[in-house]
């Protein structure tokens, strides 16, 4: 009974692990393989870069590269500021109201980005960021989820370490500093590693609020690369999607380890 | 007499209903050792606090060094802590934890150097540097935390209970280690702890606390030869003080309570006893057996007999004992000076 369903289990697992990779499995094998190759599923079809060389030739790529690269940095260290001094305020200023103004904080978590979309833009319009990295990036920096974990994290710090830093003479700063933030390192880690995907990825936000190559991330320009308007070859598309997940799924693969750790370790806490 | 290194005035602290401490007031002199004791909950370690800043008096004044700092906060006080739990920062090496405050501080790169290894040298730690305080054991991360309390070279150290993490061997080395600390560096140290022990052994005055009020402040001796009431008495001292009722005691009609230490019980003859007792039990120690004894109007009653003794429980046994071996208590227990 117990080692069938175990099978069942194995095989459902399988199972869903081979619906979920196969589109990727197919992009790759497009990707090398010329058009007519790819959709007819021609096995023994000769593999070929050409995809790779039209594609590239076709946008400007490394720009779009610099791009991303710019936007998750440029995210990333707006969160680490931003969560780090409103979830150590959380965790251990006390002040009037803090319950409160959590709950509101926690609220934000209900509400879908797309939602508040308009706003963003008109938003950053009136700020003056419209089509600039800095404005893609800015409304994710004060992150919800980043502010509840980097809470939680500062929570689980023994306040006896608190208080032997204030008697060693730190301030509020130089305790921040030098005693919750390194030991705070896994989730700092693990929240990194998923803000820098989550923005890697993202595209609608993008593509409302870019308007130029110089500002256009990866997913924006690659759809852009494959909208049908340029006619659609999908070994050339296949090509270009191949290379924009390159550097996130290679990043995957290298630290796939350190990847489920710090999720394990950030939880286990 | 010189002006008192610490001076603490009616300090009292209190939380939304629950009791603090009330109405606690301390002069410590200069380069003593002074022990916080009591049963948990006492308010010794809030004492500490106190003392130490983390905490502020709701009333009262603090006095360290001349200098009122009531509430000043912790890092102006001039002082060093060590913690129960060591509070050692995991992150850090144990030469950056022992430096941690001189770092914050801004003392220079070749002072620190200096400081540090002296500091190493002095807890027997040199060779550890580089270590993690997940990688030392129980013992050295107390050394470690030692080292960071005296390298500021700070004239006051406070300590909350060091030793409670500590297996009993490793306690009895290591309070021997910290007395000489003491002596040698010529710091005064306040001590908290709940272990009686700890606190006679080490300490130039004990100052015994219950409820949030000090019970007795004085030498380790006065503690235990004049206890000033009766929950100094039986809180002092292994097995503590028996408490007898004064009309079992012809004689001494007009104190409320009588104490008797054990070491002054004697048995006597049969027919010769000034009490009869039934025996309950037998504790052996080794070089001693303490036998426990019940009366009518007698708590805590122990004879301590040489070598082993096993006596059934129910045995009747007779005792006596000299008058002046006795404390005298009235009836809301303080003690009486004279036998009234």
């Amino acid at each position: 009974m117990s080692a069938l369903s175990r099978h069942i289990e194995t095989l459902g697992a399988l199972l869903l692990a081979v619906i979920w990779i196969s589109p990727l499995v197919f992009a790759f094998w497009a990707a090398f393989h010329t058009t007519s190759d790819a959709v007819n599923f021609n096995v023994a079809a000769p593999w070929t870069l050409d995809n790779f060389r039209t594609a590239w030739a076709g946008a400007p790529w490394l720009r779009y590269f610099v791009n991303t690269f710019f936007l998750v940095t440029v995210i990333l260290i707006g969160q680490f500021v931003i969560t780090t001094l409103a979830g150590f305020a959380f965790a251990k200023v006390q002040f009037p109201g803090r319950d409160f103004v959590f709950i509101l904080v926690l609220m934000q978590l209900f509400i879908l980005p797309e939602v508040l979309i308009v706003e963003n833009y008109a938003m950053v319009s009136r700020l003056g960021l419209f089509d600039t990295i800095l404005g893609v990036g800015m409304p994710y920096m004060a992150s919800a989820f980043g502010i509840f974990l980097m809470r939680q994290a500062f929570k689980g710090v023994p306040i006896e370490l608190h208080e032997a830093a204030r008697v060693e003479g730190c301030g509020w700063f130089g305790i921040l500093w030098r005693v919750y933030v390194p030991l705070a390192r896994p989730t700092y880690l693990a929240y990194a590693l998923v803000s820098v995907s989550t923005h890697w990825n993202n595209f609608l936000w993008p593509l409302i609020v870019t308007n130029s190559p110089d500002t256009r991330p990866l997913t924006v320009g690659l759809s852009i690369f494959g909208a049908p308007e340029n006619g659609v070859d999908i070994s050339v598309i296949s090509a270009a999607t191949m290379m924009s997940v390159a550097p996130l799924l290679i990043a995957f693969l290298v630290f796939q380890r350190q990847f489920v750790q710090a999720f394990l370790r950030a939880g286990i806490k | 007499m010189a002006e008192p290194f610490v001076h603490v005035e009616n300090v009292a602290k209190r939380w939304n209903g629950q009791l603090g401490v009330e109405n606690i007031s301390l002069s410590i002199p200069r380069g003593s050792f002074v022990a916080l004791l009591g049963p948990s909950g006492c308010g010794k370690s809030t004492t500490l606090r106190l003392l130490s800043g983390l905490e502020l008096p709701d009333e009262g004044r603090i006095v360290i060094d001349g200098r009122d700092v009531t509430t000043a906060a912790p890092s102006e006080r001039n002082l060093s802590m060590v913690f129960q739990s060591y509070a050692l920062f995991p992150h850090l090496s144990v030469a950056e934890n022992v430096v941690f405050g001189l770092k914050v501080r801004k003392v220079g790169a070749a002072e620190r150097r200096e400081k540090l290894t002296r500091a190493l040298e002095i807890t027997g730690l040199l060779g550890y540097e580089k270590r993690k305080p997940g990688e030392l054991s129980g013992g050295q991360r107390q050394r470690v935390a030692l080292a960071r309390a005296i390298v500021a070279n700070q004239p006051l150290c406070l300590m909350d209970e060091p030793l409670s993490n500590l297996d009993a061997k490793l306690r009895a080395s290591v309070r021997k280690d910290i007395k000489k600390l003491q002596v040698d560096l010529g710091i005064t140290v306040v001590y908290v702890t709940h272990d009686q022990t700890e606190a006679m052994s080490m300490a130039d005055m004990v100052v015994l606390m219950k409820d949030g009020h000090i019970q007795q402040t004085g030498a380790p001796e006065d503690l235990y030869y004049k206890p000033v009431n009766t929950f100094v008495a039986e809180f002092v001292g292994a097995p503590p003080m028996a408490l007898i009722g004064g009309k079992a005691l012809p004689g001494f009609e007009q104190a409320a309570t009588i104490g008797l230490r054990a070491e002054n019980v004697r048995v006597a003859e049969p027919g010769k006893g000034r009490l009869n007792c039934q025996v309950t039990d037998c504790e052996f120690l080794g070089s001693e057996t303490f036998i426990g004894l019940s009366h009518p109007s007698a708590t805590g009653l122990t004879v301590s007999m040489p070598g082993l003794k096993q006596i059934p429980a129910g045995e009747k046994m007779e005792i006596s004992f000299a008058d002046e071996d006795l404390h005298f208590f009235d009836d809301t227990g303080r003690r009486l000076t004279q036998p009234a």
